[in-house]
């Protein structure tokens, strides 16, 4: 076969891949525009979440839209809890106090859902179709094909919400100026909280994906680390830059992957992490004044 | 009638050991502009931050006396709730949205509303008041001149339809010509509005002009008040407030 239809086509699924990496991150930016926390729990709420959806609809057998609802009023549930009772009495501590906390309760999250569900893996129900998408001869797997399509239609949504509705002005207006924005009446501590529940739909979405194009176990949340590097090279508080970031952490992980073998694949990320890190700490499209984790 | 505001006895302490005020005392009637004024540190702007319930976010504190809007104590109020009473204030410095478009910063501006109103009605008021800000609607509003950013600012007030605005240094590091054309705006605004105005200023020259009446805070304790005919005639006042030199000739 020729070996560029061969590239282009890892190309392509590793870009697709990449939607996802960009739906979590986004979750991840809200928060931390609005309140300057970095959750590292993102992977957790998102594993957890996708074990409610197995919960819901595959142990309780509601079906899969009343559980994957379920499974998105659990995770917003989950995320307004964090926020309130773990988060917010945090407020105006250090950075790395804020980070030590969702850390440990990202590890919580993981530890309960091993205790719950058990440590191996199970059988996400089939949401996505796994009949393959040609584009021109360019063949994608069905499932990263269409979670990708999915991705894309909530970043979408999500994007034109923060930019058209009075709601998307005030979480904007929170996070460029706390003060000024309670100067007119924004509850800025009702829009961090509101923040989360971004997360939590992102963090379900993808979550529910995830584990449907792999497999759904206590690890599923490894992956947000990877979205670590998404938003190192992003930039930490753009959106549009953990966007771009996402599509080309999944392809290069992809092509370095069909490249230099799958080994390489795992560090790609990191490495480039930390090159962005040395070279430009705002990442692609920040702007300054970011603490560096 | 009851005080629009009344503050008696104030004294606020920043961190636990910072005392900004000791003793402040002032009243603003209803539908007037009073001016408050003192050298750098006084505490003018510590004292409009006790209004609004800026203290708390900056780690301050009212440690005794009392803040009164229209009867009712507010010291302990949430910044978000105070405003709604109709008490806004403009802060010293603009601080406009500056990656947000001129009309983006004004529907921030309606979460501040007593009661809402149609977004029409309350932004063609603005551009009445202010008709560059039309012109400039769909701009970001971090591109704007200072004078207009300073007329974005009043005009995010105006959307909330306040009973009382602080307004802090708007002369801030503009040219005295757009000084003069938004201090007739702001006059035009409580005239009309019958919106009463406590305003902070350096140019005390300015402030009594239009101004009705007048406090001068030193230390955090109201030192001299009185009507701004007086107060421009005091020659403590002119000496070291108006530039005027007594002895001069």
């Amino acid at each position: 076969m020729n070996p560029i239809i061969v590239f282009a086509e890892y190309s392509a699924v590793g870009i697709a891949a990449g939607g996802i990496y960009a739906l979590i991150a986004l979750g991840t930016v809200v928060i931390f525009k609005s309140s300057q926390t970095f959750n590292f729990a993102m992977g957790e709420m998102m594993m957890l979440s996708a074990y409610f959806f197995y919960t819901a609809a595959v142990i309780f057998d509601f079906g899969l839209l009343p559980g994957f609802i379920l499974a998105l009023v659990g995770s917003i549930a989950v995320a307004l809890l964090i926020e309130r009772f773990a988060l917010r009495p945090m407020l105006g501590r250090p950075f790395i106090a804020i980070v030590m906390v969702t850390f440990g309760i990202g590890s919580i999250i993981r530890g309960l859902v091993s205790m719950v569900w058990g440590p191996t893996d199970l059988q996400s129900p089939a949401i996505l179709a796994r009949t393959p998408v040609m584009i021109g001869s360019l063949f994608i797997p069905g499932k990263t094909a269409r979670a990708f399509a999915v991705a894309v239609v909530i970043v979408g949504g999500l994007i034109a919400f923060l930019r058209y509705s009075r709601a998307g002005i005030a979480l904007r207006a929170a996070a460029a100026d706390q003060i000024t924005a309670y100067s007119m009446g924004i509850d800025v501590r009702r829009v961090i909280a509101f923040t989360w529940v971004i997360a939590a739909i992102t963090g379900c979405i993808s979550g529910v994906l995830m584990a449907n194009v792999n497999s759904l176990t206590p690890n599923l949340g490894l992956v947000a680390l990877n979205v670590l590097s998404v938003i190192i090279l992003g930039g930490m508080n753009s959106i549009g830059g953990v966007l771009v970031a996402g599509l080309i952490i999944g392809w290069l992980e992809s092509v370095t992957g069909f490249l230099l073998g799958t080994e390489f694949r795992e560090i790609t990320p990191y490495v480039l992490a930390l090159l962005i890190l040395l070279v430009r700490p705002t990442g692609l499209f920040g702007t300054a004044e970011i603490e560096r984790i | 009638m009851a005080a629009a505001l009344e503050i008696k006895n104030l004294a606020v302490v920043y961190q636990g050991v910072i005392q900004a005020l000791s003793n402040l005392s002032l009243v603003v009637p209803p539908g007037s502009i009073v001016a408050l004024l003192g050298a750098n540190g006084a505490g003018k702007t510590t004292t409009l931050k006790a209004i609004s319930g800026f203290l708390p976010l900056q780690d301050g504190r009212i440690t005794s006396g009392s803040i009164t809007i229209g009867g009712e104590d507010t010291s302990n109020l949430a910044p978000h709730v105070i405003v709604r009473r109709g008490i806004f204030h403009v802060r010293e410095g603009r601080h406009v949205f500056a990656e947000m478009t001129v009309e983006e910063n004004l529907i921030a501006a309606t979460f501040a509303q007593r009661k809402s109103r149609p977004r029409k009605a309350a932004f063609d008021e603005v551009y009445g008041y202010f008709p560059i800000l039309a012109e400039r609607r769909a701009q970001q509003a971090g591109y704007l001149s200072g004078g207009e950013q300073q007329m974005l600012a009043i005009g995010r007030a105006l959307v909330a339809d306040p009973q009382m605005i602080l307004l802090d240094e708007p002369s801030l590091g503009l040219a005295p010509l757009i000084v003069r054309d938004i201090f007739q705006i702001v006059e035009r605004i409580n005239r009309e509005k019958k919106v009463s105005i406590l305003l902070v200023e350096q140019n005390a020259v300015i402030a009594l002009k239009f101004a009705s009446y007048g406090y001068v805070i030193e230390n955090g304790c109201t030192v001299l008040e009185g009507s701004a005919a007086a107060l421009s005639a005091n020659q403590d006042i002119q000496k070291f407030y108006l530039g005027v030199d007594a002895h001069a000739g």
